[in-house]
Order: C-alpha cells, then sequence, then structure tokens
C-alpha cells in the first residue's frame, strides 16, 4: 500500500454518494489498498455519510460534509465531518440480530455494520460538528 | 438500477444489479412490492451481478422478506462471497433462506416449507 490522503467535500445530498464511493474506490486504487480493506471501509464511509444525510440535519439544503482518507502505518483510516445534529454512534443501541424475522427492525443495519467492519470507530463532538474517525487494517 | 424479471410457473425470478445502494434501494423496493401486490407469492433474488449492498440495500431484503413471511417465499441466491459476508454479519443468514446457486434456489422454493 502507498501512504497518502484526500479530502473529499460533498453537499449533503443522498445523489453524492454514488460519486464519493468511486472517488474512495479510485484513492484505494491508486494507493494499493488491499481490497478488503477497500471494500470495508468505503461500506463504512457509505453508511456515515448516508446516516448524515438522512438524518443529521433539520433541512440538508446548502450543507456540506467533509470526507478524508488516509492510507498510512499498514491501516487504512477515514473521517467523515459534518455539522449536523450530535449523533454518536459508538454507543448508539444496535439491533437485535437474534430476533426472528417478524421482531427485526428495520433501523440500525448501517451502524452495526459499521462497527463490525472496522476495527477501531471514534466519535468527538468539536466545535458543534461530528468527528467521526474509523480505522481498518490491512491483513 | 437494472432490475430482470422471469417468471417460471409460479415463480418470480429478479436479478438484480450490480450496485444495491441508497440511491438504487428505492427503486428495487417499489419493484418487488409491486410484484407482491400484483400477487406474486414466491420469489427467487438472483444475486449473482451483485458485488456492493450498502444498509439501505439489506434493508429492503428484509422488508420483502417480512411481507412474505406468513403469505409466500422468498429465496436468495448466488451471493458473491463479500455479499455474503455482509449478509451473515447482519443476522440475515439466520432468518433469510440463502442457497448457492438460481438452480438451487427453485428446487428450494418448489417445495412445501418445512413444519415450524
Amino acid at each position: 500500500m502507498n501512504e497518502g490522503s484526500i479530502t473529499l467535500r460533498l453537499q449533503a445530498k443522498v445523489e453524492e454518494i454514488e460519486r464519493l464511493n468511486r472517488q474512495v474506490r479510485q484513492f484505494g486504487d491508486l494507493h494499493e489498498v488491499p481490497s478488503r480493506t477497500l471494500y470495508a471501509v468505503n461500506l463504512a464511509i457509505d453508511e456515515l455519510v448516508t446516516n448524515a444525510i438522512l438524518h443529521g440535519f433539520e433541512d440538508a439544503a446548502g450543507q456540506e460534509l467533509i470526507v478524508r482518507l488516509e492510507a498510512s502505518g499498514g491501516e487504512l483510516i477515514a473521517s467523515v465531518i459534518d455539522s449536523g445534529k450530535e449523533f454518536n454512534p459508538t454507543t448508539a443501541p444496535l439491533p437485535d440480530l437474534h430476533a426472528p424475522l417478524e421482531d427485526r427492525e428495520l433501523g440500525g443495519l448501517g451502524i452495526h455494520l459499521v462497527r463490525s467492519l472496522m476495527d477501531h470507530v471514534e466519535w468527538q463532538r468539536t466545535d458543534g460538528r461530528n468527528v467521526l474517525t474509523v480505522r481498518k487494517r490491512n491483513r | 438500477m437494472q432490475i430482470k424479471e422471469d417468471k417460471q410457473g409460479e415463480v418470480m425470478i429478479v436479478t438484480i444489479d450490480d450496485h444495491l445502494d441508497t440511491a438504487a434501494a428505492p427503486l428495487l423496493e417499489a419493484r418487488l412490492l409491486a410484484l407482491i401486490d400484483g400477487g406474486e407469492r414466491k420469489l427467487v433474488i438472483d444475486c449473482a451481478p451483485l458485488q456492493y449492498v450498502n444498509s439501505a440495500g439489506l434493508k429492503v431484503f428484509l422488508l420483502v422478506a417480512k411481507k412474505l413471511e406468513n403469505s409466500g417465499r422468498i429465496v436468495i441466491c448466488a451471493l458473491a462471497p463479500s455479499v455474503h459476508m455482509i449478509f451473515e454479519m447482519i443476522g440475515f443468514t439466520r432468518i433469510m433462506q440463502i442457497v448457492g446457486t438460481r438452480e438451487e434456489a427453485l428446487r428450494v422454493i418448489a417445495d412445501p416449507p418445512a413444519a415450524a
């Protein structure tokens, strides 16, 4: 893996996510990030950004998100920064995965995926912004 | 989102696209619910082209499986290893019928459901 980093800015719109995913994969290919690492981090970023866009703002119009991606020291590190409502996914309740089909809830799947796929998930509230950092080691 | 539909007897086989993300999920959900509203009760979802699914896409499988739980059947087939890993992680392999191939799916869905 080649070390490097990139900072991406996007509008808080669902339509932006596809372009973001493409840019994340391009970064991964360019830096020769192992495919399993890239797949997991791409999915985690997708979930975090989707969550922030859909649930973070009273009115998402004109709002912006920042995604920072860094390949360094044998791991891929991603940060998602938004100025939406305070939300800490590291303590959010998870769906009961052992519930029978009829009792399975539709919500919470994304946060569960992020916490399962990543080696480390960290949340900070700084200057009115959510700063979420996830890490995945190459292996 | 390209969705292919292929009716074989009383089974509707729906083949989905390579990306099932936040943009594509509502389209698939609308299509599958329309099929169920139109009377389809046996659905095979062929995921052979699927390479990427996020929680919005996973939610569609859960919603449709819940909808058909008492009135029909849904069998999911041909998950790529990376997609299967996600289904497993989220506990879907315990609550949904997931098989390796379309042929197997057609065989399973033709059989009467196992007694509870």
